[in-house]
This record gives C-alpha cells, structure tokens and sequence, in this order.
C-alpha cells in the first residue's frame, strides 16, 4: 500500500464514503441483535411461572381481580400479540410505564443509568491511572523484583471477588479511618462532595480488579512489542529511551489497548450489578435486580436492552477508533 | 508449581473436609453466635453460632461441584454444537451464529441474573444459568478449530477414502479440537467460580443454610462491621481457589502453545 494513501482528498472522500457505509452495516446488525435479544428476553419472563399480578396479589388472591389485573396489564393475550404490541410502542419511543411503581418506564432506566455510567466511567479513569503505570514498569523492570510484585498484585487482583474487595474495603475503612460512606445515594449535581464519598468506595472495589487485568494487558504487549524490530531499529539508531517508548512503543500498542478499554467498560457494566446492590447504589444494576424481584417486565426488558446496547455501541466505537489509531486498518 | 500445589490442597480439601474440622457445617449454637476466631473455633462463628471454618471447607465441595458440573455441561453442548456448526456451515452454522450473538452481547454476571432471576433461586437454575453464558465460547472455540480442521489434508484424504461425514467428525476432527476444549475449561474455571459466587453474593445462587461460598458472604454481608470474620474466609476460599486454578489453567495453555 503506498505511503501516500489518504493524504490525497479523493482516497479521503472514498474513506469517508466506506465508513459510512461501515457504520450503517454495524447499526443495522446492532437493530438486528437488540431485536433478537428482546425476544429472548421477552419469551423468558414470560415462560415461568409467576408473574406481576401474582406478586400483588400474593397466595390466597381473588381470582376475579387477579383476571381484571391480567388484563389491565394485557398479560391475557397471546405473547406474540403481547410483543408485536411493546415493540410497537417502544420504536415510538414509548417504554411504558413501570407496573408497580408507575412511574415512567424511561426515566427511571435514564436516571438508573445516569448512576451507573457515572460509576463505570470513574472506574476506568482510575483503573487506567493505575494500570497502565503498573504495567509499564513492570514491563520495564521485567524478570526482576518489582515485575514480580506487580504481577502478584495482578494475580491477586484478578482472582479476588469484586463485591468480598468491596467487603473488606468497608470494613478496612470503618476500623482503620473510623469512616464510613452516606447510605443515602446524592446525585453530583446537587452535592458533589458528598455524591463522591459515597462513589469512592464502590469505584475503588472495581477499579483494583480492572487495574490488575490492565496491567498485566499492558506488560505482555510492552513485552512482546519489545521484541520486535521496529524497536531493535530504534535502539540501534540512538533514540532515546524516552522516545522510543512514547513515539514507537505505545502508539503501536495503542489498538490492542483500546480494544481492552472496551472489554473492559463492558466488564465494569457487569460488575456494578454486584457492587451496586452491596453499595445500596440506585443504577442499572439494582433496577434490573429489583424488575426481575417483582416480575417487572416493562422495566426489565427496557432496562436489559439499555445493557445490550451500550455493549454493542462500545465495540462498535471501539472498532471505529482502530480507523482513526491506524488509518490502514481495513473496516469490513 | 505453585498453582498445583493450592489447587491439590483445594482438592483434598473438596475429598477429605472432615480432615480439617470437625464441627459441623449446620449445627446452629445461639449462644456462641458472632464469636470472633479462637482456638475452639478457628475462623470464628457466624450470627446463628455455626462454625465458619466448618461451612467454609464444606462449602468447597458444592461450590466446586456447581461450576464444575456447569463447566462440563458448557464444554460438552457449545463444543458439539460447535463443532457441529463449523462442520456443516451454511444456514445453521448462521442461525447458531446469531443466537451465541446474542448471549455474547450481555455481559456474563447480567446474563447470570436474568436468567437466575427470572426461573428462580435454585441450585439446578444456577448450574443451568451458568452453562448458558458459557455455552458460546465453547461455541467459538470448537468451531474455529473444526472449521481450520475441515480444511486439513488428513480430513480431505479421510474423505477421498470414502469415510461418512460423522465418521471424520468424531473420530478425527473432536480428537484433535478436544485438547483446546479442555484447556479452555481450566482457563474459564476462575471465571465461573467468581460468577457462580456472585450469584449466590445476589441471594440468586445456592440457597441457605446450604453452605456455598457465595452465599457465606451474602449472610456474612449484613455483619460486615460487626464480625468481618465471616466474610473474610469464605472470600479468600474464593481467592486461593480462583488462583490456583489461574495458575494452572495458564501453565496448561503455556504448554499448549509451545506444541
């Protein structure tokens, strides 16, 4: 491939043209797979025994209300007739409202989601402030004693549970600072101070598991890349250490780095189901938990799309930086 | 070495619990609740008095038992269904395709709880569960490796010798995509025991008084302040375990490589 390409405006409007079309196909099958999921997922809730009305009603219900409560909820039609129907709603952008809170189905999703992405994003900031220091030096220091220490931290790291490192930290802060978080979640618009000392915490529980798999990620790639050629070259030419690590080095490890990134943010999504159930923190995770409680179903099935969304649109832009890292990267 | 040295104490301990305690692991004793560790009780006790180095070592075996039985039940359909798939191609290999999509696009613990959540807190929903999630990885691997296999001289020559499709598949293709498969199982071991305590953490796994590690912690949880002993120990049974098998499961894949 010449050296030039994408310098010329002509090879530069065809690339533009390509990822456009890149992006509608990935959008598409996105459309395709969130589709798929909601059939799952509405095929399941609705496959067990059990449902809303039994749960309102409890054991010794009255079969003349709990008939008139079913069919409130529209839960006497056939489910196909039941899901042609929300999904109808839903590309209206009606999400329904929540059957036993009754309140608007979307924003109770949006304001769940406003805790969790707050969570998930300070968690990778401060896993990757940890992690990739760690993994650097530890790349650098390699076979010696503090590449052992950091790779202990890593295994460690890796293999602790993510809600027992949240246990303890709870625990370690009570005794050893005499402190202990506010039960009560403050969103950071009203008091950040506070919204933060009760963020703190659950971040750091999940950060520390993250921060040790991105520092092992980042110690294997500085390790093997070490190896290689460009770097033999960059030796032999007299660069400096300094500029061979930070022109050569992390640029070329940057796409394996921001295909972790992604990896990562999705992991977090997942493991804030744990930590915010132990931290009494009102996201995602504790909506979908509670939905599924008390059988739910509109606030389930918005709430478990929400999740399989941002998963796909977090690989999708992970793929689209790959262009922008390494213009030679192929999209197909 | 080290990794298969904590992973043959594990092991010993999931054969032989009674080697290392002998209280028992449901025995409930109201007036020692909450005891912190001593020599009677060496991990302490929990809020009902029950001895929690005794639930901790005979936790083990169901704990191990869960994920096990998941892992294999994960290996045996995603790797047949794999192979399968890969073999065959075409539109089922697409329709299988699809549907691991979309396992594969929940994050695993969510995947998890929906899917515990939703049939019910029992240990037999849990072992389903977390086969499941792990269904379509087992899927991938199996099916890359007969795709890259069906393409071999061996496969082609095995067919030139007139031998039926399902005879190449099961006699040559599952012998040679079985070692990666079972690596595969070492190396997702940790991660189903963490996701198995997870669930059991959310009050969706094994249910009490059963003692499972996840739901130690769970009971432990609410006394964390107050007798942070009976979170402590079940936790690092967790931890040892889970690195013990990285250990050993990364050792495998090491020597795998090198092959």
């Amino acid at each position: 491939m010449p050296f030039w390409r994408g310098c010329s405006r002509r090879q530069g409007l065809k690339d533009a043209e390509s990822m456009g079309a890149y992006i509608v196909k990935r959008l598409a099958a996105l459309v395709v797979t969130a589709l798929l999921t909601s059939v799952v997922v509405f095929l399941l809730v609705r496959s067990v025994p059990g449902d809303v009305v039994g749960q309102m009603l409890g054991q010794t219900s009255d079969p003349v209300a709990a008939k008139a409560l079913r069919e409130f909820f529209g839960l006497d039609q056939p489910v196909w007739q039941q899901y042609l129907g929300w999904l109808g709603r839903v590309i209206t952008g009606d999400f329904g409202t929540s059957w036993t809170r009754g309140q608007p189905v979307l924003g109770m999703v949006g304001s769940a989601l406003a805790v969790t992405v707050q969570l998930a994003f300070a968690t990778l900031l401060l896993a990757t402030l940890i992690g990739v220091p760690l993994g650097i030096l530890a790349a650098i220091y390699e076979g010696r004693m503090l590449d052992r220490l950091i790779q202990c931290f890593n295994l460690l790291g890796l293999a602790a549970p993510v809600f027992w490192i949240g246990l303890m930290l709870l625990f370690g802060v009570s005794t050893g600072f005499d402190w202990s978080p506010p039960l009560m979640y403050v969103p950071p618009s009203e008091a950040l101070g506070e919204n933060l000392s009760i963020m703190a915490l659950p971040v750091l529980s999940l950060a520390l598991l993250q921060a040790a798999a991105y520092s092992q990620f980042v110690r294997q790639n500085i390790v093997s890349a070490l190896g290689q050629d460009y770097v033999r070259t960059a030796i032999a030419k007299g660069l400096p250490v300094r500029s061979i690590f930070f022109t050569h080095l992390l640029r070329n490890i940057a796409i394996p780095l921001v295909t972790f990134m992604g990896l990562i943010l999705i992991q977090i999504l997942g493991g804030a189901v744990i930590i915010e159930s132990l931290f009494a923190l009102p996201g995602l995770g504790r909506l979908l938990l509670s939905s599924i409680e008390t059988r739910d179903y509109p606030v389930l099935q918005a709430g478990l799309l929400v999740v399989v969304v941002i998963a796909m649109l977090v690989n999708l832009v992970v793929d689209l930086s790959y262009r922008i890292i390494d213009p030679r990267v192929q999209l197909s | 070495m080290l990794g298969l040295v904590l992973l043959a104490f594990v092991l010993v301990v999931v054969a032989f619990p009674g080697l290392f305690t002998g209280h028992s692991p449901l025995t409930v004793n109201v007036d020692k609740a909450l005891e912190a560790p001593s020599s009677a009780h060496l991990f302490g006790t929990d809020d009902v008095g029950r001895d929690v180095l005794a639930r901790v070592v005979h936790g083990a075996r169901i704990t191990l038992s869960i994920c096990a039985s998941a892992l294999v039940l994960a290996a045996v359909i995603g790797g047949a269904l794999g192979l399968f798939s890969g073999f065959v191609g075409g539109r089922i290999d697409m329709l299988l395709g699809r549907l691991v999509d979309v396992i594969l696009s929940f994050p695993p613990i969510i995947f998890g709880v929906m899917v515990t959540g939703i049939l019910g807190p029992k240990t037999l929903n849990l072992v389903f569960a977390l086969t499941v999630v792990y269904v379509p990885l087992f899927f991938r691997i199996a099916r890359s490796g007969a795709m890259s296999e069906a393409g071999m001289t061996y496969v082609e020559a095995a067919r030139s010798l007139g031998l039926s499709q399902s005879r190449i598949l099961l006699r040559h293709v599952v012998r040679n995509v079985l070692p990666i498969v079972l690596v595969q199982c070492m190396v997702l071991f940790p991660l189903v025991l963490q996701i198995q305590a997870a669930l059991g953490f959310l009050g969706l796994g094994v249910q009490p008084p059963t003692p499972d590690w996840g739901a130690i912690l769970q009971q432990g949880k609410d006394y964390i302040l107050l007798a942070p002993w009976m979170s402590a120990f079940p936790g690092l049974a967790i931890l040892i375990t889970a690195l013990a098998l990285t250990l050993v499961g990364r050792g495998l894949q090491r020597r795998m490589d090198r092959r």
